[in-house]
Protein backbone atom coordinates (compact mmCIF):
# COMPACT_ATOMS: atom_id res chain seq x y z
CA UNK A 1 0.00 0.00 0.00
CA UNK A 2 1.24 3.20 -1.25
CA UNK A 3 -0.04 6.40 0.69
CA UNK A 4 -0.70 9.43 -1.22
CA UNK A 5 2.14 11.52 0.39
CA UNK A 6 4.96 8.32 -0.52
CA UNK A 7 3.63 8.97 -3.70
CA UNK A 8 3.77 12.66 -4.28
CA UNK A 9 7.24 12.29 -3.12
CA UNK A 10 8.30 9.60 -5.32
CA UNK A 11 6.93 11.36 -8.01
CA UNK A 12 8.41 14.29 -7.20
CA UNK A 13 11.69 12.65 -6.89
CA UNK A 14 11.21 11.46 -10.61
CA UNK A 15 10.66 14.54 -11.95
CA UNK A 16 13.91 16.23 -10.50
CA UNK A 17 15.76 13.31 -11.93
CA UNK A 18 14.37 13.65 -15.09
CA UNK A 19 14.90 17.32 -15.09
CA UNK A 20 18.64 16.77 -13.92
CA UNK A 21 19.48 14.52 -16.20
CA UNK A 22 17.58 16.72 -19.24
CA UNK A 23 19.80 19.90 -17.99
CA UNK A 24 23.09 17.77 -18.28
CA UNK A 25 23.70 18.35 -14.27
CA UNK A 26 25.76 15.80 -13.99
CA UNK A 27 27.07 15.95 -10.47
CA UNK A 28 23.68 17.08 -8.81
CA UNK A 29 22.21 13.98 -10.76
CA UNK A 30 24.91 11.50 -9.32
CA UNK A 31 23.84 12.97 -5.51
CA UNK A 32 20.67 11.11 -6.39
CA UNK A 33 22.51 7.67 -6.74
CA UNK A 34 22.96 5.68 -4.11
CA UNK A 35 26.25 3.62 -2.82
CA UNK A 36 25.29 0.37 -4.47
CA UNK A 37 23.72 1.93 -7.57
CA UNK A 38 23.67 0.03 -10.94
CA UNK A 39 22.28 1.74 -13.77
CA UNK A 40 21.49 -0.33 -16.87
CA UNK A 41 20.06 -0.09 -20.67
CA UNK A 42 19.81 -3.44 -22.20
CA UNK A 43 20.08 -4.59 -25.45
CA UNK A 44 17.02 -6.72 -26.26
CA UNK A 45 13.81 -7.39 -24.88
CA UNK A 46 13.59 -10.17 -21.78
CA UNK A 47 17.35 -9.61 -21.44
CA UNK A 48 18.51 -10.96 -17.83
CA UNK A 49 20.98 -8.62 -16.08
CA UNK A 50 23.32 -11.34 -14.90
CA UNK A 51 23.50 -13.19 -18.12
CA UNK A 52 26.79 -13.40 -20.51
CA UNK A 53 24.94 -10.98 -23.24
CA UNK A 54 26.14 -7.80 -23.90
CA UNK A 55 24.21 -4.90 -22.86
CA UNK A 56 24.50 -1.06 -24.16
CA UNK A 57 25.04 0.46 -20.92
CA UNK A 58 25.62 -1.88 -17.73
CA UNK A 59 27.44 0.21 -14.64
CA UNK A 60 28.05 -0.49 -11.25
CA UNK A 61 28.75 2.57 -8.62
CA UNK A 62 32.28 2.63 -9.75
CA UNK A 63 31.55 2.68 -13.50
CA UNK A 64 29.11 5.00 -13.14
CA UNK A 65 31.13 7.57 -11.66
CA UNK A 66 33.83 7.24 -14.11
CA UNK A 67 30.92 8.30 -16.48
CA UNK A 68 30.02 11.37 -15.15
CA UNK A 69 33.70 12.20 -14.45
CA UNK A 70 33.99 11.60 -18.25
CA UNK A 71 30.95 14.06 -18.89
CA UNK A 72 32.62 16.34 -16.33
CA UNK A 73 35.76 17.01 -18.12
CA UNK A 74 33.79 18.97 -20.67
CA UNK A 75 35.82 17.41 -23.78
CA UNK A 76 33.25 14.55 -23.91
CA UNK A 77 32.55 15.13 -28.04
CA UNK A 78 29.74 13.30 -27.75
CA UNK A 79 28.13 15.66 -25.44
CA UNK A 80 29.98 18.78 -27.13
CA UNK A 81 27.77 20.59 -26.48
CA UNK A 82 25.26 18.97 -24.12
CA UNK A 83 21.99 17.53 -25.56
CA UNK A 84 19.21 19.69 -25.03
CA UNK A 85 16.26 17.40 -23.70
CA UNK A 86 12.74 17.13 -22.84
CA UNK A 87 11.41 13.81 -20.91
CA UNK A 88 8.00 12.85 -20.23
CA UNK A 89 7.39 10.50 -17.34
CA UNK A 90 3.89 9.02 -17.09
CA UNK A 91 1.90 5.16 -16.36
CA UNK A 92 4.19 5.80 -12.80
CA UNK A 93 3.42 2.38 -10.94
CA UNK A 94 4.93 2.25 -7.77
CA UNK A 95 5.58 -1.11 -5.39
CA UNK A 96 6.09 -0.90 -1.84
CA UNK A 97 8.87 -3.58 -0.80
CA UNK A 98 10.59 -3.52 2.75
CA UNK A 99 12.46 -1.78 4.41
CA UNK A 100 11.24 1.24 2.87
CA UNK A 101 11.98 0.66 -0.47
CA UNK A 102 10.20 0.97 -3.96
CA UNK A 103 10.38 -0.52 -7.27
CA UNK A 104 8.61 2.25 -9.54
CA UNK A 105 7.97 1.51 -13.54
CA UNK A 106 7.17 4.50 -15.78
CA UNK A 107 6.50 5.48 -19.38
CA UNK A 108 9.09 7.83 -20.50
CA UNK A 109 9.64 9.88 -23.75
CA UNK A 110 12.75 11.67 -24.07
CA UNK A 111 13.03 14.37 -27.42
CA UNK A 112 16.56 14.74 -27.66
CA UNK A 113 17.83 17.51 -29.54
CA UNK A 114 21.42 16.87 -30.60
CA UNK A 115 23.87 19.28 -31.79
CA UNK A 116 27.28 17.54 -32.06
CA UNK A 117 27.19 16.97 -35.68
CA UNK A 118 24.33 17.91 -37.50
CA UNK A 119 21.26 19.08 -35.92
CA UNK A 120 18.59 16.00 -35.49
CA UNK A 121 15.82 15.89 -33.04
CA UNK A 122 15.68 12.39 -31.63
CA UNK A 123 13.05 10.68 -30.07
CA UNK A 124 13.95 7.87 -27.08
CA UNK A 125 10.57 6.13 -25.86
CA UNK A 126 11.48 3.56 -23.43
CA UNK A 127 10.17 1.91 -19.87
CA UNK A 128 11.51 2.67 -16.98
CA UNK A 129 11.93 0.98 -13.69
CA UNK A 130 13.32 3.00 -10.81
CA UNK A 131 14.41 1.35 -7.52
CA UNK A 132 13.98 3.58 -4.65
CA UNK A 133 15.09 3.80 -1.03
CA UNK A 134 15.03 5.96 1.74
CA UNK A 135 18.75 6.93 3.06
CA UNK A 136 18.63 9.37 6.02
CA UNK A 137 15.20 10.70 5.57
CA UNK A 138 15.76 11.52 1.47
CA UNK A 139 14.91 9.20 -1.40
CA UNK A 140 17.88 7.78 -3.47
CA UNK A 141 18.08 5.21 -6.59
CA UNK A 142 19.63 2.47 -6.32
CA UNK A 143 18.77 1.30 -9.67
CA UNK A 144 17.58 2.55 -12.68
CA UNK A 145 16.86 0.53 -16.00
CA UNK A 146 15.82 1.85 -19.40
CA UNK A 147 14.39 -0.41 -21.86
CA UNK A 148 14.66 1.37 -24.61
CA UNK A 149 11.44 0.58 -27.28
CA UNK A 150 14.45 0.25 -30.10
CA UNK A 151 16.97 -1.62 -27.76
CA UNK A 152 17.88 -4.37 -30.30
CA UNK A 153 18.69 -1.41 -32.88
CA UNK A 154 19.89 -0.03 -35.15
CA UNK A 155 20.53 2.64 -31.79
CA UNK A 156 22.06 5.80 -32.17
CA UNK A 157 25.26 7.41 -29.94
CA UNK A 158 23.83 7.60 -26.08
CA UNK A 159 26.26 9.34 -24.48
CA UNK A 160 23.97 11.61 -22.27
CA UNK A 161 22.00 10.28 -19.41
CA UNK A 162 19.32 8.65 -20.02
CA UNK B 1 34.65 15.89 -60.38
CA UNK B 2 37.48 14.31 -62.82
CA UNK B 3 37.45 15.03 -66.43
CA UNK B 4 37.64 11.74 -67.42
CA UNK B 5 34.56 10.15 -65.66
CA UNK B 6 31.13 10.59 -66.35
CA UNK B 7 28.00 9.19 -65.45
CA UNK B 8 28.03 6.91 -68.27
CA UNK B 9 31.22 5.55 -67.60
CA UNK B 10 31.52 5.29 -64.45
CA UNK B 11 33.97 6.37 -61.95
CA UNK B 12 37.66 5.56 -62.51
CA UNK B 13 39.03 5.60 -59.41
CA UNK B 14 42.84 5.74 -60.24
CA UNK B 15 41.56 10.02 -60.17
CA UNK B 16 40.28 9.35 -56.74
CA UNK B 17 42.68 7.29 -54.81
CA UNK B 18 46.63 7.99 -54.49
CA UNK B 19 48.86 6.97 -52.17
CA UNK B 20 49.16 9.84 -50.43
CA UNK B 21 45.17 11.14 -50.81
CA UNK B 22 41.86 10.15 -51.37
CA UNK B 23 38.66 12.54 -52.74
CA UNK B 24 35.85 12.64 -50.24
CA UNK B 25 33.54 11.66 -53.36
CA UNK B 26 34.23 8.81 -52.36
CA UNK B 27 32.28 9.04 -49.30
CA UNK B 28 28.90 10.48 -50.52
CA UNK B 29 28.30 9.54 -53.61
CA UNK B 30 25.86 6.74 -53.98
CA UNK B 31 27.15 5.65 -57.21
CA UNK B 32 30.10 4.90 -55.57
CA UNK B 33 28.21 3.01 -52.96
CA UNK B 34 27.11 0.79 -55.64
CA UNK B 35 29.86 0.15 -57.00
CA UNK B 36 31.41 -1.20 -53.32
CA UNK B 37 28.06 -3.07 -52.76
CA UNK B 38 28.51 -4.84 -56.01
CA UNK B 39 32.68 -4.61 -56.17
CA UNK B 40 33.57 -5.51 -52.71
CA UNK B 41 30.35 -7.13 -51.04
CA UNK B 42 29.24 -9.53 -53.42
CA UNK B 43 32.47 -10.12 -55.57
CA UNK B 44 34.87 -10.18 -52.89
CA UNK B 45 34.99 -12.43 -49.92
CA UNK B 46 32.90 -10.92 -46.90
CA UNK B 47 32.91 -12.07 -43.36
CA UNK B 48 29.44 -13.55 -42.23
CA UNK B 49 29.69 -15.21 -39.05
CA UNK B 50 31.41 -17.04 -36.61
CA UNK B 51 30.39 -20.99 -36.71
CA UNK B 52 30.04 -20.64 -32.28
CA UNK B 53 27.40 -18.58 -33.12
CA UNK B 54 25.65 -21.77 -35.04
CA UNK B 55 26.91 -24.59 -32.83
CA UNK B 56 24.19 -26.95 -33.24
CA UNK B 57 22.39 -28.24 -36.50
CA UNK B 58 19.23 -26.05 -37.65
CA UNK B 59 20.92 -23.15 -35.82
CA UNK B 60 20.85 -19.96 -37.77
CA UNK B 61 21.37 -15.87 -38.07
CA UNK B 62 20.24 -13.51 -40.07
CA UNK B 63 23.28 -10.99 -41.49
CA UNK B 64 23.56 -8.50 -44.12
CA UNK B 65 26.35 -8.88 -47.13
CA UNK B 66 26.06 -5.81 -48.25
CA UNK B 67 22.61 -4.68 -48.87
CA UNK B 68 22.04 -8.11 -49.75
CA UNK B 69 19.55 -9.93 -46.78
CA UNK B 70 21.01 -13.95 -45.94
CA UNK B 71 21.16 -16.00 -43.20
CA UNK B 72 24.16 -18.43 -41.91
CA UNK B 73 22.53 -21.90 -40.78
CA UNK B 74 24.04 -25.36 -40.00
CA UNK B 75 23.17 -28.22 -41.47
CA UNK B 76 22.87 -31.89 -39.59
CA UNK B 77 26.06 -32.49 -41.37
CA UNK B 78 28.19 -29.80 -39.86
CA UNK B 79 28.24 -27.72 -42.78
CA UNK B 80 27.35 -23.96 -42.93
CA UNK B 81 25.45 -22.28 -45.56
CA UNK B 82 24.79 -19.18 -46.32
CA UNK B 83 22.09 -18.36 -48.14
CA UNK B 84 20.10 -15.46 -49.55
CA UNK B 85 17.03 -14.79 -47.32
CA UNK B 86 14.21 -14.46 -49.78
CA UNK B 87 11.95 -17.09 -50.92
CA UNK B 88 12.61 -18.33 -54.50
CA UNK B 89 8.73 -18.18 -55.51
CA UNK B 90 7.67 -14.51 -54.84
CA UNK B 91 10.48 -13.62 -53.23
CA UNK B 92 9.41 -13.02 -49.39
CA UNK B 93 11.90 -13.47 -46.33
CA UNK B 94 12.21 -17.00 -45.27
CA UNK B 95 13.79 -16.56 -41.94
CA UNK B 96 12.23 -13.82 -39.85
CA UNK B 97 14.19 -14.24 -36.76
CA UNK B 98 17.18 -12.92 -36.05
CA UNK B 99 18.63 -16.24 -34.97
CA UNK B 100 17.30 -19.48 -33.78
CA UNK B 101 17.21 -22.96 -34.61
CA UNK B 102 14.91 -24.28 -37.61
CA UNK B 103 14.14 -28.23 -38.91
CA UNK B 104 13.01 -26.69 -42.18
CA UNK B 105 12.55 -23.03 -43.41
CA UNK B 106 8.83 -22.44 -44.26
CA UNK B 107 8.00 -18.84 -46.22
CA UNK B 108 4.75 -18.06 -44.38
CA UNK B 109 3.39 -16.53 -47.75
CA UNK B 110 2.31 -19.65 -49.14
CA UNK B 111 4.43 -21.76 -47.48
CA UNK B 112 7.58 -23.55 -49.47
CA UNK B 113 9.46 -25.25 -47.63
CA UNK B 114 13.16 -25.76 -47.84
CA UNK B 115 15.48 -27.70 -46.03
CA UNK B 116 18.86 -25.97 -44.41
CA UNK B 117 20.54 -26.34 -47.26
CA UNK B 118 18.09 -24.34 -49.08
CA UNK B 119 16.34 -26.97 -51.08
CA UNK B 120 12.73 -26.75 -52.12
CA UNK B 121 11.58 -30.16 -50.49
CA UNK B 122 7.60 -29.12 -50.22
CA UNK B 123 5.08 -26.71 -52.42
CA UNK B 124 1.43 -26.64 -50.16
CA UNK B 125 -1.38 -27.42 -53.06
CA UNK B 126 1.51 -29.59 -55.40
CA UNK B 127 -1.35 -30.07 -57.84
CA UNK B 128 -1.11 -26.46 -59.90
CA UNK B 129 3.00 -26.85 -59.40
CA UNK B 130 4.20 -28.16 -62.22
CA UNK B 131 7.83 -27.01 -61.52
CA UNK B 132 11.25 -28.85 -61.04
CA UNK B 133 11.95 -29.14 -57.05
CA UNK B 134 15.69 -28.54 -58.17
CA UNK B 135 15.11 -25.56 -60.01
CA UNK B 136 13.55 -23.80 -56.87
CA UNK B 137 16.37 -23.98 -54.49
CA UNK B 138 16.95 -20.30 -52.14
CA UNK B 139 20.27 -18.85 -53.51
CA UNK B 140 23.05 -20.39 -51.91
CA UNK B 141 26.24 -18.11 -51.82
CA UNK B 142 28.97 -19.01 -54.28
CA UNK B 143 31.81 -19.57 -52.03
CA UNK B 144 31.37 -20.24 -48.04
CA UNK B 145 34.50 -20.79 -46.08
CA UNK B 146 35.87 -20.61 -42.84
CA UNK B 147 39.42 -19.86 -40.68
CA UNK B 148 39.98 -20.53 -37.39
CA UNK B 149 35.80 -20.48 -37.14
CA UNK B 150 35.61 -17.09 -38.58
CA UNK B 151 32.61 -17.84 -41.46
CA UNK B 152 33.59 -16.00 -44.95
CA UNK B 153 30.93 -15.91 -47.89
CA UNK B 154 30.66 -14.56 -51.26
CA UNK B 155 28.75 -14.44 -54.39
CA UNK B 156 31.80 -14.75 -56.88
CA UNK B 157 32.34 -18.16 -57.94
CA UNK B 158 35.47 -16.67 -59.15
CA UNK B 159 36.64 -15.74 -56.29
CA UNK B 160 40.02 -16.85 -55.46
CA UNK B 161 40.19 -19.30 -52.30
CA UNK B 162 39.81 -17.05 -49.15
CA UNK B 163 43.18 -17.98 -47.66
CA UNK B 164 44.54 -15.75 -50.41
CA UNK B 165 42.23 -12.88 -49.84
CA UNK B 166 43.29 -13.47 -46.07
CA UNK B 167 46.92 -13.02 -46.90
CA UNK B 168 49.16 -12.96 -44.24
CA UNK B 169 46.23 -11.72 -42.10
CA UNK B 170 45.34 -15.48 -40.79
CA UNK B 171 48.74 -14.66 -38.64
CA UNK B 172 45.98 -11.97 -36.93
CA UNK B 173 43.38 -14.24 -36.75
CA UNK B 174 45.41 -16.32 -34.88
CA UNK B 175 46.28 -14.16 -32.35
CA UNK B 176 42.60 -14.05 -31.62
CA UNK B 177 42.10 -17.25 -31.38
CA UNK B 178 45.12 -17.78 -29.38
CA UNK B 179 43.85 -15.59 -26.35
CA UNK B 180 42.31 -19.17 -25.58
CA UNK B 181 44.02 -22.22 -24.01
CA UNK B 182 41.98 -24.49 -26.29
CA UNK B 183 42.58 -21.81 -29.41
CA UNK B 184 38.89 -21.53 -29.58
CA UNK B 185 36.68 -18.19 -29.27
CA UNK B 186 32.98 -18.30 -28.60
CA UNK B 187 30.60 -15.41 -29.75
CA UNK B 188 27.67 -15.77 -27.76
CA UNK B 189 27.38 -12.46 -26.40
CA UNK B 190 24.68 -11.25 -28.56
CA UNK B 191 25.40 -8.03 -30.98
CA UNK B 192 24.93 -4.14 -30.58
CA UNK B 193 24.13 -2.37 -33.40
CA UNK B 194 25.62 1.23 -33.16
CA UNK B 195 24.84 3.50 -36.08
CA UNK B 196 27.00 6.01 -37.42
CA UNK B 197 25.52 8.58 -39.64
CA UNK B 198 29.37 8.73 -42.04
CA UNK B 199 29.97 6.48 -44.64
CA UNK B 200 30.89 2.75 -43.57
CA UNK B 201 34.68 3.31 -44.66
CA UNK B 202 35.44 5.35 -41.97
CA UNK B 203 34.90 2.31 -39.50
CA UNK B 204 38.26 0.83 -40.80
CA UNK B 205 39.70 3.64 -40.78
CA UNK B 206 39.11 5.26 -37.98
CA UNK B 207 39.40 1.66 -35.82
CA UNK B 208 43.12 1.50 -37.38
CA UNK B 209 43.74 5.03 -36.84
CA UNK B 210 46.53 5.76 -34.17
CA UNK B 211 46.70 9.15 -34.45
CA UNK B 212 43.13 10.17 -33.06
CA UNK B 213 43.12 9.19 -29.58
CA UNK B 214 44.66 11.85 -27.71
CA UNK B 215 42.33 14.38 -29.78
CA UNK B 216 39.06 12.65 -29.56
CA UNK B 217 39.33 10.42 -26.30
CA UNK B 218 40.53 13.27 -23.84
CA UNK B 219 38.04 12.54 -22.04
CA UNK B 220 38.46 9.04 -21.71
CA UNK B 221 42.11 9.62 -20.70
CA UNK B 222 40.84 12.54 -17.74
CA UNK B 223 38.39 9.79 -16.28
CA UNK B 224 39.96 6.98 -16.19
CA UNK B 225 43.70 5.24 -16.02
CA UNK B 226 44.04 2.47 -18.93
CA UNK B 227 46.11 0.47 -20.52
CA UNK B 228 45.93 2.81 -23.85
CA UNK B 229 47.94 5.76 -21.75
CA UNK B 230 50.85 3.96 -22.63
CA UNK B 231 49.88 2.36 -25.26
CA UNK B 232 48.57 5.10 -27.54
CA UNK B 233 48.22 8.48 -25.29
CA UNK B 234 51.89 9.21 -24.50
CA UNK B 235 54.12 11.43 -27.14
CA UNK B 236 55.65 11.18 -30.58
CA UNK B 237 58.65 10.09 -29.25
CA UNK B 238 57.64 7.77 -26.05
CA UNK B 239 54.75 5.80 -27.80
CA UNK B 240 56.50 2.61 -28.68
CA UNK B 241 52.85 1.19 -30.01
CA UNK B 242 53.79 0.55 -34.15
CA UNK B 243 50.92 0.74 -36.84
CA UNK B 244 51.08 -1.87 -39.41
CA UNK B 245 49.92 -2.38 -43.14
CA UNK B 246 49.43 -6.40 -43.85
CA UNK B 247 48.78 -6.39 -47.45
CA UNK B 248 45.37 -7.18 -48.80
CA UNK B 249 43.73 -3.83 -46.56
CA UNK B 250 44.42 -5.84 -43.65
CA UNK B 251 45.77 -3.05 -41.19
CA UNK B 252 46.66 -3.32 -37.23
CA UNK B 253 47.18 -1.33 -34.66
CA UNK B 254 50.09 -2.98 -32.85
CA UNK B 255 49.94 -2.17 -28.90
CA UNK B 256 52.37 -5.17 -28.18
CA UNK B 257 55.73 -3.39 -27.72
CA UNK B 258 54.01 -1.07 -25.22
CA UNK B 259 53.45 -3.81 -22.91
CA UNK B 260 55.78 -5.56 -20.67
CA UNK B 261 54.00 -6.95 -18.15
CA UNK B 262 51.12 -9.90 -18.65
CA UNK B 263 47.55 -8.74 -18.77
CA UNK B 264 48.71 -5.53 -18.97
CA UNK B 265 46.55 -5.32 -22.21
CA UNK B 266 43.90 -6.72 -19.41
CA UNK B 267 44.03 -3.98 -17.44
CA UNK B 268 44.64 -5.57 -14.35
CA UNK B 269 47.93 -6.68 -12.59
CA UNK B 270 49.75 -9.79 -13.07
CA UNK B 271 48.50 -11.41 -9.95
CA UNK B 272 45.20 -11.71 -11.35
CA UNK B 273 43.11 -14.47 -12.94
CA UNK B 274 46.02 -17.30 -12.32
CA UNK B 275 44.08 -20.17 -13.72
CA UNK B 276 43.83 -18.57 -16.98
CA UNK B 277 47.53 -17.78 -17.31
CA UNK B 278 48.64 -21.31 -15.69
CA UNK B 279 46.58 -22.92 -18.82
CA UNK B 280 47.85 -20.88 -21.35
CA UNK B 281 51.23 -21.53 -20.56
CA UNK B 282 50.04 -25.43 -19.97
CA UNK B 283 49.03 -25.09 -23.41
CA UNK B 284 51.39 -22.78 -25.59
CA UNK B 285 54.74 -23.70 -23.38
CA UNK B 286 56.19 -21.35 -21.38
CA UNK B 287 58.19 -19.26 -24.19
CA UNK B 288 54.74 -18.74 -26.41
CA UNK B 289 52.18 -18.88 -23.56
CA UNK B 290 54.02 -16.28 -21.68
CA UNK B 291 54.65 -14.15 -24.63
CA UNK B 292 50.89 -14.02 -25.54
CA UNK B 293 50.03 -13.11 -21.96
CA UNK B 294 51.98 -10.07 -22.05
CA UNK B 295 51.72 -8.76 -25.78
CA UNK B 296 47.93 -9.30 -25.25
CA UNK B 297 45.31 -9.67 -28.50
CA UNK B 298 45.04 -7.50 -32.15
CA UNK B 299 43.85 -4.73 -32.65
CA UNK B 300 43.00 -5.27 -36.44
CA UNK B 301 40.61 -5.06 -39.55
CA UNK B 302 40.47 -7.72 -41.61
CA UNK B 303 39.34 -6.62 -45.12
CA UNK B 304 36.39 -5.46 -45.94
CA UNK B 305 34.46 -5.85 -42.69
CA UNK B 306 35.63 -7.18 -40.17
CA UNK B 307 37.51 -5.76 -37.01
CA UNK B 308 39.27 -7.95 -34.38
CA UNK B 309 39.38 -5.13 -31.90
CA UNK B 310 41.29 -6.96 -28.97
CA UNK B 311 38.47 -8.44 -26.96
CA UNK B 312 35.96 -7.60 -29.21
CA UNK B 313 34.80 -9.16 -32.81
CA UNK B 314 33.24 -6.16 -34.97
CA UNK B 315 31.25 -6.16 -38.02
CA UNK B 316 30.89 -3.15 -40.67
CA UNK B 317 27.46 -2.98 -41.95
CA UNK B 318 27.40 -0.58 -44.79
CA UNK B 319 23.61 0.62 -45.23
CA UNK B 320 23.89 3.83 -47.61
CA UNK B 321 26.82 6.54 -48.51
CA UNK B 322 25.87 8.20 -45.42
CA UNK B 323 24.57 5.55 -42.67
CA UNK B 324 26.48 2.56 -41.32
CA UNK B 325 26.32 -0.09 -38.12
CA UNK B 326 29.38 -0.75 -36.28
CA UNK B 327 28.12 -3.28 -34.64
CA UNK B 328 29.97 -5.41 -31.84
CA UNK B 329 29.75 -8.44 -29.67
CA UNK B 330 32.61 -9.73 -26.97
CA UNK B 331 34.85 -11.91 -28.17
CA UNK B 332 34.96 -15.18 -25.55
CA UNK B 333 37.05 -17.13 -24.39
CA UNK B 334 36.65 -21.58 -24.39
CA UNK B 335 38.83 -22.78 -21.83
CA UNK B 336 38.73 -20.35 -19.14
CA UNK B 337 37.38 -19.51 -16.14
CA UNK B 338 33.45 -17.25 -16.09
CA UNK B 339 35.56 -14.42 -14.48
CA UNK B 340 37.44 -14.12 -17.48
CA UNK B 341 34.59 -14.14 -19.56
CA UNK B 342 32.80 -11.73 -17.11
CA UNK B 343 35.64 -9.10 -17.30
CA UNK B 344 35.59 -9.27 -21.21
CA UNK B 345 32.04 -8.51 -21.31
CA UNK B 346 32.31 -5.38 -18.73
CA UNK B 347 35.40 -4.09 -20.79
CA UNK B 348 33.39 -4.40 -24.31
CA UNK B 349 30.35 -2.49 -23.06
CA UNK B 350 32.75 -0.47 -21.59
CA UNK B 351 34.44 0.26 -24.39
CA UNK B 352 32.42 -0.20 -27.52
CA UNK B 353 28.65 0.67 -28.58
CA UNK B 354 26.40 3.89 -28.28
CA UNK B 355 27.02 4.85 -24.86
CA UNK B 356 30.93 3.18 -24.76
CA UNK B 357 33.60 5.64 -23.24
CA UNK B 358 34.91 5.63 -26.47
CA UNK B 359 32.95 4.59 -29.87
CA UNK B 360 30.18 7.33 -28.28
CA UNK B 361 33.23 9.94 -29.13
CA UNK B 362 34.48 8.27 -32.24
CA UNK B 363 30.74 8.12 -33.56
CA UNK B 364 30.42 12.17 -33.44
CA UNK B 365 33.48 12.69 -34.60
CA UNK B 366 32.80 10.74 -37.97
CA UNK B 367 29.29 11.81 -38.37
CA UNK B 368 31.48 15.53 -38.45
CA UNK B 369 33.16 14.54 -41.05
CA UNK B 370 30.63 12.94 -42.85
CA UNK B 371 28.61 16.37 -42.60
CA UNK B 372 31.92 18.60 -43.44
CA UNK B 373 32.12 16.51 -47.00
CA UNK B 374 28.79 16.74 -48.06
CA UNK B 375 29.58 19.46 -50.18
CA UNK B 376 31.77 19.87 -52.69
CA UNK B 377 34.36 18.03 -51.22
CA UNK B 378 37.71 17.74 -51.06
CA UNK B 379 41.18 16.17 -50.62
CA UNK B 380 41.82 14.28 -47.99
CA UNK B 381 45.41 13.51 -46.73
CA UNK B 382 46.52 10.02 -46.48
CA UNK B 383 50.75 10.28 -46.41
CA UNK B 384 52.06 11.07 -42.68
CA UNK B 385 54.49 8.96 -41.72
CA UNK B 386 54.95 7.43 -45.38
CA UNK B 387 58.71 8.41 -45.28
CA UNK B 388 59.71 6.18 -41.89
CA UNK B 389 57.54 3.36 -43.07
CA UNK B 390 59.84 -0.19 -42.69
CA UNK B 391 58.92 -3.18 -44.63
CA UNK B 392 60.19 -6.49 -43.02
CA UNK B 393 60.74 -10.03 -44.82
CA UNK B 394 57.39 -10.99 -45.11
CA UNK B 395 56.38 -7.40 -46.73
CA UNK B 396 54.48 -6.51 -43.46
CA UNK B 397 54.40 -2.30 -43.53
CA UNK B 398 55.69 -0.92 -40.29
CA UNK B 399 55.69 2.38 -38.96
CA UNK B 400 55.25 4.92 -35.99
CA UNK B 401 51.33 4.02 -34.03
CA UNK B 402 50.69 7.82 -35.13
CA UNK B 403 51.17 7.35 -39.08
CA UNK B 404 48.81 6.75 -41.23
CA UNK B 405 50.18 3.50 -42.55
CA UNK B 406 47.35 1.77 -41.89
CA UNK B 407 45.10 3.92 -43.77
CA UNK B 408 47.47 3.70 -46.68
CA UNK B 409 47.24 0.28 -46.74
CA UNK B 410 42.96 -0.35 -46.97
CA UNK B 411 43.06 2.09 -49.69
CA UNK B 412 45.71 0.63 -51.69
CA UNK B 413 43.59 -2.43 -51.81
CA UNK B 414 40.07 -0.67 -52.32
CA UNK B 415 41.92 0.73 -55.27
CA UNK B 416 42.64 -2.68 -56.49
CA UNK B 417 38.99 -4.16 -55.67
CA UNK B 418 37.23 -0.74 -57.39
CA UNK B 419 39.51 -0.12 -60.12
CA UNK B 420 41.12 -3.31 -61.64
CA UNK B 421 44.11 -2.79 -63.98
Amino acid sequence: MVLPEERAEIEAFLFKEARLADESQYSEWEGLVADDMHYWVPSFEGQDRESEQVSILNDNRTRLATRIRQLNTGVRHAQLPPSRMRRVISNIEIKALENDEYVVGSNVVIYEYRRQAKDELEVWPARVEHMLRRVNGEIKMFSKSIFLLGSEGPVRGLSFLI
Amino acid sequence: MTEHSSEAEGFDYNDLISNERVHSTLYTDERVFEDEMDRIYRKGWVFVCHDSEVPNAGDFVRRNIGREPVFAIRSRDGEISVIVNRCAHRGNIICQEDKGTARALVCQYHGWAYDTKGALVDVPYPGGFKGDFSCHGLQRLAKVDAYQGFVFATFNEDAPPLLEHLGRATELIDRAVEMSPVGRIRLSGGWVKHQFNCNWKMLPENDTDGYHVNFVHPSFAQAIRSNYDDAVLHDEETLKSQSKDWGGGHTELFFSPTYSKPLEWFGCSEDRHSSYQEAMIKAYGKKKGAGILVDGPPHAVIFPNLFLGEMNIVRFEPVASGVCLHTHTPMYLEGVDDDVNKRILRQSEGALGPSAFLLADDCVIAERAQAALTGEGGWLDLSRGAEREEVDDRGVITSHVTDETPNRGFWRRYKEVMAPS
